[in-house]
């Protein structure tokens, strides 16, 4: 009988961060639309969510939508598969030998702090409006997150470590398997969680400056045509995007890395 | 016949890159018998983990010999296992993978590595906290981890540096009880480098105290008393008599 004196937590106990959460969401976009109730609406400079998701629904039903996301995709995946090919390599020496991360250390971090967006239109010149192109900025913009990253996360070897390793008649592979590849994944996963959303940047400029398709050459279209309601929920699709990646990221590392919790 | 583990005359200087060398040892002798439980004491950076190191095989001496049962040795062997201050856990393996690592590596399959390291895990009294990972452990349970690991291996040496030293006390006295318990029944020569006198006097047949930097062997103490020991011999006069002849000769290094 006794167990039956402590209560079950109830549903909203159980899910208050979520609830909380979604409740915010869901107040803005009714302040958004009740705004409108005192403030005069022109279709010409702003939007409203009603308008919003209908424009979303419409574009979703013709295609357009699909079509445009698809055309972002492939730059999208491949700048920022050449981000961690290059760059996690290139971490990964820089750890390793003291000297070669001295001598690249000040130079990488001088162009990870420039604003490399201004490059843009150069890159679109080079290369051109298409995936190319596209593709090489979100390289540009990713490319130093994995670098760094991997970087942090081979000084962080403990030494102590290896040394137990070692000590148990461990050789170099068994230091690789057992030490330092465990120790960098986790870096490399969190430079993919920032890197995801400079990607999404990176493709969606490379798409203002020139492009014929993709979800930021909508943007600007619908915005030269003066749709802000489609404008508007392309933006709001872009959101939902990064959310969903980095948030899916952020709870594969959860899983993939539980000892992390305690970090 | 010579002793089991027989050092003399053991050197070695650290020469880090841009600072002055560091005479570590110099002239170090030590000889230890089979199943002997021995404590190094010694003031701070007086070389008495540098000495663990060599006897591990991670660091060569620069000249002397060091034999273990007739045998110089020559870096890291299932001989000999260390129980290390800070624990060195993986923090990505659970309190069952850790206790593996060392069977793992000697190439002991899977099966029996698990059986093996059941057998452990009851012995240092972890059981329920096998998929347990360190972050979740307090640190008397990650020392605990970290001794059923060394004895895992099975090995004939036990190298122990200030294993207890990260504990607060009354996990520390609760751990000398264990590894004492523990010692009765794997009998294994045991190495154990600490600061604190009391503690070298509790669980050790002999207790050497090593001259401040360049470290070497001034004295060695026969501790005579009883076996088993438990709490209360700490505050028998025969005790307090032999830390104080202990501190007496410990005193010289620590305020020179």
């Amino acid at each position: 009988m006794m167990e039956d004196a402590v209560p079950r937590p109830s549903f909203v106990q159980q899910n208050r961060k979520l609830l909380l959460g979604s409740l915010s969401v869901v107040a803005f976009f009714i302040a958004w639309q009740a705004a409108f109730l005192v403030v005069p609406f022109n279709s010409l400079f702003i939007t409203k969510p009603s308008l919003m998701f209908e424009a979303l629904w419409r574009l979703t039903l013709s295609g357009q939508l699909f079509f445009d996301l698809g055309a972002s995709a492939a730059p999208f995946f491949w700048g920022l598969g050449a981000a961690v090919v290059v760059g996690v390599p290139l971490g990964i020496l820089m750890g390793w030998r003291s000297r070669v991360g001295q001598a690249l250390d000040p130079l990488l971090t001088a162009l990870y702090a420039s604003p490399l967006v201004a490059l843009a239109p150069l890159i679109v010149i080079f290369l051109g409006v298409g995936p190319t192109g596209k593709a090489f900025i979100v390289f540009v913009l990713t490319v130093f997150d994995f670098v760094f990253n991997a970087y942090a996360g081979v000084r962080s070897v403990d030494n102590l470590l290896l040394n137990v390793v070692r000590s148990f008649g461990g050789k170099e592979k068994d230091l690789y398997l057992k030490v330092i590849i465990p120790s960098v994944i986790p870096y490399i996963v969190a430079g993919a969680r920032i890197g995801v959303g400079r990607a999404l940047v990176g493709v969606l400029i490379g798409e203002f400056f020139a492009a014929s398709e993709g979800v930021g050459y909508g943007i600007v279209k619908f915005g030269n045509f003066f749709a802000l309601d489609s404008m508007f929920s392309y933006i709001l699709v872009i959101t939902l995007i990064a959310v969903i990646l980095t948030q899916g990221i952020r709870w594969a590392e959860r899983a993939a890395f539980p000892w992390r919790a305690g970090q | 016949m010579t002793a089991y583990i027989h050092g003399q005359n053991v050197n070695l200087t650290f020469r880090p890159p841009n600072r002055a060398p560091v005479r570590a040892l110099q002239g170090f002798d030590i000889a230890v018998e089979e199943g002997e439980f021995l404590s190094i004491v010694g003031p701070s950076g007086c070389g008495k983990s540098t000495f663990l190191s060599i006897l591990l095989g991670l660091l060569k001496p620069d000249s002397g010999d060091i034999d273990l049962h007739g045998k110089p040795i020559a870096g890291p062997g299932t001989d000999r296992a260390m129980v290390f201050q800070e624990f060195g856990l993986l923090p990505w393996r659970s309190v069952a993978q850790n206790i593996e690592l060392g069977l793992q590596l000697k190439g002991v399959a899977a099966a029996p590595r698990r059986q093996i390291a059941q057998r452990f895990i009851e012995m240092v009294g972890l059981r329920g906290f096998e998929s347990h990972y360190p972050h979740e452990l307090s640190g008397g349970m990650k020392q605990r981890v970290g001794l059923a690991r060394a004895l895992a291996t099975d090995p004939d040496v036990l190298l122990m540096d200030e294993p207890f030293a990260a504990l607060d006390a009354q996990t520390r006295d609760l751990m000398q009880a264990e590894l004492l318990r523990i010692w009765q029944e794997a009998r294994k020569t045991v190495l154990f480098v600490t600061h604190q006198i009391d503690e070298a006097i509790y669980l050790s047949d002999r207790v050497l105290v090593m001259t401040k930097r360049p470290g070497r062997a001034k004295k060695i103490f026969t501790i005579d008393l009883p076996r088993p020991r438990d709490y209360e011999m700490r505050v028998t006069p025969e005790f307090n008599d032999l830390k104080l002849e202990i501190w007496n000769a410990l005193k010289d290094e620590i305020m020179g």
